[in-house]
């Protein structure tokens, strides 16, 4: 037989039963689970209308589009905004963000911004961004990388990465929970002694405080939310976590907690 | 959109994908029910992605991924070391992008064996996998073996188109 082969025969004949791996039943059984009414053909199903809103809420804000040379370049302007690489690896993409890649090789990325990342393992081909004066190269794990300013800046949330200047520089490597940095005018970045677990607040949504003086509390906001703060009693400390959400509700919350008095300047 | 993939709607993705996945976990987990289980339980991890707004560039590898590491967790549960474990098949390892396309081969196959007329499907099973000689499934179905004969290379007939015919079984 020259169409197919006899062990692919073979094995679809082990298993095979009459009515075994129906697609009909499956899409039926799929509706089902998912609240989704079978409409009749050329219907708009009720995921696209998830699409179309979710595209609204961050106002146009993300473009999908193919260079000459098959460059994808993945965006977003207004809200963080999330995707999955053809590799399966998941990036969070921070307002104003934007990473590229060639077709042909989607874990060699080219990243303006700042991004959080959960990297598909695959040990034969590292994941790698550069940026303009910055270099990681990674093996499926979890990391931010904040190549935004002149300062670049890498945290750590699981595995292991490699940050360097560039691919042939040297680097250090930064494993669970840290941080470190590197600015222009350095060859090699600096590990941070503490880290911030706020540094991917933006990417995780809420802001997370351990006994920290509220002083530290209103730099991080003030940092996230681009407004300066002022507020009596700095030395108080304040625990929990804070969604990030909504800003006037953490400041009230924070006030009540703590019985201060917080001004936006 | 930069991938073809992704002008497909879920609904076609699931038409097309849905058996060659379910054959695909079969092949790590011999066991068809689980393997349907697994296939449904990525569709709806992919749907729930897209239903938070993910832009999922190629759909369908993530498809075969989701699958590929469910069934894997799966057999790592049960105890069964997965460090070494490839796509396999009986003459030996196979690469992914292989091991999908087998998975389409056999959901080709898979399809046209339902398309056989009934009787003509009886028989076609009786030979190839139960073994039996053309004369023993013609004493047992009471048959000559001319007819036996006949029924099998037209079955051999369909399933040689069948691979070829995608989309008049699909759309079917």
């Amino acid at each position: 037989m020259s169409d197919f082969e006899d062990k692919h025969l073979d094995f679809v004949l082990k298993h095979y039963l009459e009515g075994r791996f129906d697609t009909q039943k499956a899409i039926q059984r799929f509706n089902e689970a998912h609240g989704i009414v079978q409409k009749p053909r050329r219907r708009v199903l009720p995921w696209v209308y998830g699409i179309v809103a979710a595209a609204a809420a961050v106002v146009l804000c993300v473009f999908l589009f193919r260079d000459n040379g098959q460059q994808i370049q993945l965006m977003a302007n207004a809200e963080a905004q999330e995707f999955v690489l053809p590799d399966g690896s998941e990036v969070t993409l921070a307002p104003g963000a934007r990473l590229t890649y060639k077709e042909k090789s989607p874990r060699s990325t080219q990243l303006e911004g700042k991004a959080y990342f959960e990297v598909a393992r695959d040990e034969a081909v590292p994941f790698e961004i550069t940026s303009d004066g910055a270099f990681v190269r990674v093996l499926g794990t979890k990391f931010m990388v904040d190549a935004g300013s002149s300062v670049k800046e890498v945290y750590v949330t699981e595995g292991k990465v490699l940050f360097a200047k560039s691919s042939d520089a040297e680097g250090v490597i930064l494993t669970k929970n840290m941080q470190a940095t590197l600015s222009p005018e350095a060859n090699v970045p600096v590990i941070a002694v503490e880290t911030d677990v706020n540094s991917i607040a933006w990417q995780r949504g809420s802001f997370i405080f351990d006994k920290t003086p509220l002083r530290d509390v209103l730099e991080t906001l003030s940092e996230h939310y681009k407004m300066s703060f002022a507020a009596t009693d700095l030395d108080k400390q304040l625990s929990g976590e804070f969604y990030a959400e909504d800003l006037d509700l953490i400041i009230s919350l924070i006030e009540s907690a703590l019985d201060v008095h917080i001004v936006k300047k | 959109m930069p991938q073809p993939d992704n002008n497909i709607n879920f609904d076609d993705l699931f038409r097309y994908n849905y058996r060659p996945l379910c054959l695909y976990a079969l092949h790590y987990l011999q066991d068809a029910d689980l393997s349907e289980d697994i296939v449904q339980e990525s569709y709806a991890a992919l749907w729930e992605k897209l239903q938070e707004g993910t832009h999922v560039l190629n759909r369908k590898s993530y498809l075969y991924m989701m699958v590929r590491n469910r069934c894997l967790d799966h057999l790592r549960k049960k105890g069964i070391p997965t460090e070494s474990l490839k796509p396999y098949d009986t003459y030996g390892i196979i690469d992914d992008d292989d091991a999908q396309e087998r998975s389409q081969t056999e959901a080709r196959l898979w399809t046209a064996i339902d398309s056989l007329p009934e009787k003509c499907r009886e028989v076609f099973i009786m030979s190839k996998r139960d073994g039996l000689k053309y004369e023993e499934i013609a004493e047992e179905l009471n048959l000559s073996v001319n007819t036996v004969r006949n029924q099998i290379s037209k079955a051999l007939k369909v399933l040689k188109e069948g691979v070829h015919k995608l989309y008049t079984f699909f759309f079917a």
